[in-house]
């Protein structure tokens, strides 16, 4: 696909309602001829009339090609803009851009997936990648875990994925900051439901949600015999270009488009970053 | 066809060659203009157009390739559907005039813009551009490309290499285009004789020798991969520092952009992509507000150590090209040079 400013046409193929500030928006492109592949972990710059540009994650797995999955969050005026939008109607897509999680290493792997809010985004599509593989070949992932956090019960999203990975063997484990009559599950952070997870020699852990979650994680993770290499996560920048030329997610030296936004903890620790500063 | 790899052009015959060039493609040259300002802009009639090339131009060829403002594709939404239109196809334009600090910056650009994918509508006009420059015999006063490694007379990079040796200037063709111009407008030139060698030879060890600033580039750019700057230093320097980006504004090297939609009515617009910097206080500010980059320290600290220590490394040259603009716009003081003596001068912690 054109990778310069010019973006690729797409059709709204399905909107899912996630909760009441996400929705996944099911993309096709207009032009079905248009060489388009990814890997999870990568991004897309959408473009969305009159309102610009914004980086948003692919959300499906590569194998659900030619659909994309994009799960937005309603957060300015672009995100706010494609919330509007219904079945039909067209987006401009660029890339993908950006480095994605090292899939090739997870063969065999005790996978951990420590989420928060809209940072299951990015997830989803390794755990949905990982599950499409475990139907096909032998040494797929040894065994998923989710632990997933959301602020109340009716901000929890993604919940038919979660159904679906729950069918499919994903021990999934969800936690709510503050809970309402219809909760009996885990209340507190998602650090907490740490604690119960066994993490051995052969864990790959994937951190994604706010800065501060990632942070704390990170450190108990660590904590727990985690090493460096293992812990993944992606950041968070202003981009405009996505393509390594405006200079906007430039950070110590890199620029988090072209070399992230996927980066392991030792990569990260090389690096003067903000949110991890203790 | 014989070799025209360097040749000598009498200075009665620079206007005739201007001429011929400009019935060829736009022609862009330092021109003086009413209020004595210098500037690159499109050559006119030559005869009357005060082409200047003794002052250092004001500012560099950025604005050509990187205008200040440009539209990057139009956008319509006709019954649903959402399409984009490619802007217009550049222009052949010969530079003229172009001093080696600025084609040196343009180099570095050739390389941002193309990492890991061309910038199409750069490469467009870059693609459409010729570069003839001129070497400086005698550098301006803030002047220290000799540091940097861009100055002042190049060793590629040039379409044709103009080096002023008195009546005459020595031409020298880079591949490509230059060498093809050379050529096709032979009966302008002549061969190149010896003491025209020796007396280009003598020229560029005077000019060398002329550099009254001594700034330690290669120096700091090499301190900088081993040691932290000192945070006195950051501080001395943002507390002069008003946030007003025109260090960036000017710098050839400084290519950092942002891109908006502009809607031009219900059903169209056009996206365009304009000049921003790390200085100033929106660069990195996020949906929501927050602000992952400290505003004036952190935005100083990213703009120097990104040209003299994360370039340095991944290209083993600082992207300052020493052409002094920096030095001149501020007025707090706060320029590349200040910053390289405090930090050279800086006691290892
Ligand atoms: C790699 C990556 C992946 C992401 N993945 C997702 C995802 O999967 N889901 C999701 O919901 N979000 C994701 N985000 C976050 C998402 O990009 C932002 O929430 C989104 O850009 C907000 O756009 P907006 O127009 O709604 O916000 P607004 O803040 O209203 O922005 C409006 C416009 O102004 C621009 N703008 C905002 N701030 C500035 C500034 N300081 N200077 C200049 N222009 C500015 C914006 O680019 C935009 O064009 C991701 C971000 C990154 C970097
Ligand atoms: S920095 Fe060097 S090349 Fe540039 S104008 Fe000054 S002397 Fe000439
Ligand atoms: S930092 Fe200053 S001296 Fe260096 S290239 Fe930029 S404007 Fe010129
Ligand atoms: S988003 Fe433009 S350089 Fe990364």
């Amino acid at each position: 696909m054109n990778k310069n400013f010019i973006p690729a046409q797409a059709i709204i193929r399905e909107i899912i309602r996630e909760n009441e500030q996400i929705a996944t928006f099911r993309l096709e492109l207009t032009n079905k001829r248009l060489p388009f592949t990814f890997l999870p972990g990568q991004f897309l710059m959408l473009s969305v009339p009159h309102c610009g540009e914004a980086a948003i994650s692919i959300s499906s797995s590569p194998d659900r090609l030619p659909l994309v999955d994009l799960s937005i969050r309603r957060a300015g005026e672009l995100t706010t803009a494609i919330h509007g939008m219904k079945k039909g109607d067209q987006v401009g897509i660029r890339g993908p851009f950006g480095k994605a999680f090292p899939i090739e290493d997870f063969a065999n792997r005790d996978l951990l997936f420590v989420a928060g809010g809209i940072g299951l985004a990015p997830l989803k599509s390794v755990i949905d990648h990982c599950l499409f593989q475990s139907g096909l070949e032998e040494d797929a992932v040894q065994s998923i875990t989710l632990l997933y956090g959301s602020r109340t019960p009716s901000d929890i999203a993604f919940k038919q994925a979660i159904e679906s990975w729950q069918k499919q063997g994903v021990d999934c484990r969800l936690t709510v900051d503050e809970k309402d009559s219809t909760w009996n599950g885990h209340v507190g952070l998602v650090t907490e439901l740490l604690t119960d997870v066994t993490i051995t020699g052969n864990t790959k852990a994937l951190v994604c949600g706010p800065p501060i979650m990632i942070r704390f994680v990170i450190a108990s993770l660590a904590d727990l015999g985690c090493g460096d290499e293992s812990i993944f996560t992606t950041l968070e920048r202003h981009m405009k270009c996505g393509m390594g030329i405006c200079g906007h997610c430039h950070l110590d030296g890199r620029l988090i488009c072209l070399d992230g936004p996927v980066f392991n903890v030792s990569q990260l620790k090389k690096l003067d970053v903000m949110e991890f500063a203790r | 066809m014989i070799d025209l790899k360097e040749l000598i052009l009498s200075k009665d015959n620079l206007y005739p060659l201007l001429r011929k060039l400009r019935k060829e493609a736009r022609l862009i040259a330092p021109v003086k203009n009413e209020h004595g300002d210098t500037l690159f802009r499109p050559v006119g009639d030559i005869d009357t157009t005060d082409i200047d090339l003794e002052n250092q131009p004001q500012e560099s060829l950025k604005p050509f390739f990187l205008p200040q403002q440009e539209t990057l594709t139009g956008y319509t939404i006709n019954k649903g559907e959402y399409s984009f239109s490619p802007p217009p196809p550049a222009k052949n334009t010969i530079f003229f005039g172009v001093r080696s600090c600025d084609l040196t910056a343009l180099l570095y650009m050739d390389l941002i813009f193309s990492k890991p994918f061309k910038d199409a509508t750069y490469f467009d006009r870059r693609n459409h551009s010729l570069i003839i420059t001129l070497g400086c015999n005698q550098p301006f006063a803030n002047c220290f490309c000799e540091a940097t490694g861009s100055g002042p007379y190049l060793e590629y990079g040039y379409g044709l290499q103009f080096i002023d040796i008195g009546d005459r200037y020595y031409v020298s063709a880079g591949r490509g285009k230059g060498a093809d111009l050379l050529n096709k407008w032979s009966y302008f030139f002549r061969e190149v004789e010896e003491e025209d060698q020796n007396r280009r030879y003598q020229l560029f060890l005077e000019a060398r020798g002329q550099f009254t600033r001594n700034i330690q580039v290669p120096h700091a750019c090499r301190k900088l991969q081993q040691e932290p700057v000192a945070e006195a230093i950051w501080e001395k320097l943002s507390s002069r520092c008003y946030d007003c980006g025109g260090c960036a504004y000017v710098c050839p090297t400084c290519t950092c952009f942002s891109v908006d939609d502009k809607p031009q009515d219900n059903n169209s617009g056009i996206r365009v992509r304009s000049w921003d910097a790390c200085t100033s206080s929106g660069f990195t500010r996020m949906t929501g507000g927050h602000n992952p980059v400290d505003r004036t320290r952190h935005a100083l600290k990213r703009r120097f150590l990104h040209k003299l220590k994360h370039d340095f490394a991944s290209h083993g040259k600082a992207s300052c090209t020493g052409c002094g603009r920096c030095i001149d716009i501020c007025f707090g003081g706060v320029d590349i040079t200040t910053f390289i003596e405090l930090f050279t001068q800086q006691e290892k912690p």
